[in-house]
């Protein structure tokens, strides 16, 4: 191995390092004895994941941000399989069209996006009441992510299959049920899993739409950290993290194989 | 008929995007020309104030050309540290790629607001890095890693650098082995092979990357807020800061319009100067 090879290795090897390194250093910290962030840590112990048990506001948050995300994955899961399904099979030459239309919600800025759904049903009269606008905005967010997994497990199968199955007597329906939902199931599942981990952790839409009363993690977890120093938000963080990595481990170990 | 039906798959999302998306853009740019209003969040009839305001006080024309730069300096940090990675991974053995494509996504899958308090925990001045120079005599008082620009373009790198490598390594996994193959066995030098092959095939990744982080870097809210403690101040910042705080709905909206313009004739510009150069 020459000299050059060697910097270059090096070099990925830091830039790995820099990727992984302040979510490890959130780790750590949720495990510091003191009463303050400092380093070395005072001691290990868990006593900042009781303090944050304890606590109601950091619960609620994770339970609110987990019933948010279930019900915005469940309505973009059905809309966006089901824009997958045409941009495959029908789109034809407004195929890029439908693409792009679909991807906006990604491709435009997430807090420009939700400065303009806050005016949008604020002039409708509706404003930030009932959470409606916030609904909107994590299924908006969501959606791309379906849309794009159901389009890889639909990618390079044409419709013959469920063709035959007509052909032979089935009904639209059994031939859908029977047929196209097996063959997209992976891409829905891993879908939802996405949208589900996109919405948890999206801040833009929850910041500018939460309104008034329960608010979602990471706006709960935005607002202690502006004022508040102690290893809990790590405790918090730590626990996001695991939760988010149990869902892509469950979900690998359910679908993982399959794909 | 059939063309008929199939139309329903794709109505409610054509429906959605529709109302939920292009109508709320519409209200802002409408927004933007509303006249202000004391206790309220616009008033009656329409004006340019929320424009001239904007180009007038100095204190928010200077955040423009600031928050291009971060931009910028952002794309350009991400494109150095994401190249290597994403040819590393796009040449490593199968056994490999998985792993390190799951360590390039890793930051993907923690919230934005953790990834952001974790450069807080190593920058701060009584942080990892402070304290561990301090106790091994290096620095006697903590150098400035946070609440500066410095801070905010790492943290923001370290932010975005996914959206760099992942276009970069599908344009990268794209290109024939065998065309560097056949170069090298016509004799070319593995530094030839990329100044030549490799990087000319990467290009529509490197455009797409580079685009995307400069989009994102200059629309975020939770890293310069967090790192740069308010003292960096990103022109959004300030949309937020008259929209939500200040509750100035047509001047907020004017801000906002002039930044996604000024980006976009950036973005125009870049992609213009790299197609010139390459094609």
């Amino acid at each position: 191995m020459n000299f050059a090879s060697l910097c270059l290795n090096t070099f990925r090897i830091m830039v790995y390092v820099f990727l992984l390194a302040p979510i490890a250093v959130v780790v750590l910290a949720s495990l510091n004895a003191g009463n303050f962030l400092t380093f070395p840590p005072q001691g290990l112990s868990l006593r900042w994941f009781w303090t944050f048990l304890d606590n109601d506001i950091f619960i609620n948050a994770i339970l609110y941000s987990a019933l948010l995300a279930a019900s915005a994955t469940s309505v973009s899961l059905v809309l966006g399989t089901m824009a997958a399904l045409y941009y495959v099979r029908h789109a034809g030459r407004d195929a890029e069209w439908v693409r792009i239309g679909v991807l906006l919600p990604l491709i435009l800025p997430e807090i420009l996006t939700a400065i303009a759904l806050l005016f949008f049903f604020y002039e409708i009269g509706v404003g930030t009441e009932h959470k409606i606008a916030l609904f909107t905005g994590h299924v908006l967010m969501t959606l791309p992510f379906i849309f794009l997994n159901v389009n890889t497990s639909l990618q390079g199968r044409d419709g013959s299959v469920e063709l035959a199955a007509r052909t032979l007597g089935a009904s639209r329906y059994t031939a859908f049920r029977r047929i196209t939902l097996p063959l997209i199931a992976p891409g829905v599942s891993t879908g939802a899993v996405f949208a589900f981990i996109i919405s948890f952790d999206t801040f833009g839409i929850s910041f500018i739409l939460k309104g008034t009363g329960s608010a979602p993690l990471p706006i709960q977890l935005f607002d202690y950290l502006r004022f508040n120093f102690t290893p809990e938000a790590a405790a918090v963080s730590t626990v996001s993290i695991l939760l988010t990595l149990f869902l892509v481990v469950v979900s690998d170990l359910l679908f993982g194989r399959r794909i | 008929m059939k063309r008929f039906r199939a139309y329903f798959l794709i109505a409610p999302t054509a429906a959605l995007l529709f109302l939920f998306v292009i109508l709320p853009y519409v209200t802002v740019l409408v927004m933007s020309f509303r006249a202000p209003a004391d206790g309220q969040p616009y008033g009656q009839g329409f004006s340019i104030g929320g424009y001239t305001q904007f180009f007038r006080e100095s204190y928010y024309a200077i955040s423009l050309p600031q928050t291009l730069a971060l931009g910028m300096a952002t794309t350009f940090f991400c494109l150095l540290l994401g190249y290597p990675i994403a040819l590393h991974i796009a040449t490593a053995s199968r056994k490999w790629r998985g792993l390190l494509y799951g360590i390039v996504l890793s930051p993907l899958l923690v919230g934005i607001v953790v990834r952001s308090y974790g450069w807080t925990i190593l920058l701060g001045n009584s942080g990892v890095i402070n304290s561990t120079l301090r106790d091994l005599g290096i620095i006697t008082r903590p150098l400035p890693l946070m609440y500066n620009n410095f801070g905010v373009i790492l943290a923001l790198t370290h932010v975005f650098l996914p959206f760099m490598v992942l276009p970069l390594l599908s344009s990268l996994q794209s290109m024939d082995p065998a065309i560097a193959q056949a170069a090298r066995s016509l004799g070319a030098k593995r530094l030839t092979i990329f100044r030549r092959i490799t990087f000319p095939v990467s290009m529509p990744g490197v455009q797409a990357g580079c685009i995307l982080v400069f989009v994102l870097a200059i629309s975020s809210y939770v890293t310069p807020s967090l790192v740069g403690g308010m003292r960096v101040k990103t022109t959004t910042l300030l949309v937020i800061d008259a929209l939500i705080d200040q509750f100035q709905w047509p001047f907020g909206s004017a801000m906002a319009l002039i930044l996604a313009v000024s980006a976009g004739i950036v973005v125009l510009v870049f992609a213009r100067l790299t197609r010139m150069k390459w094609n």
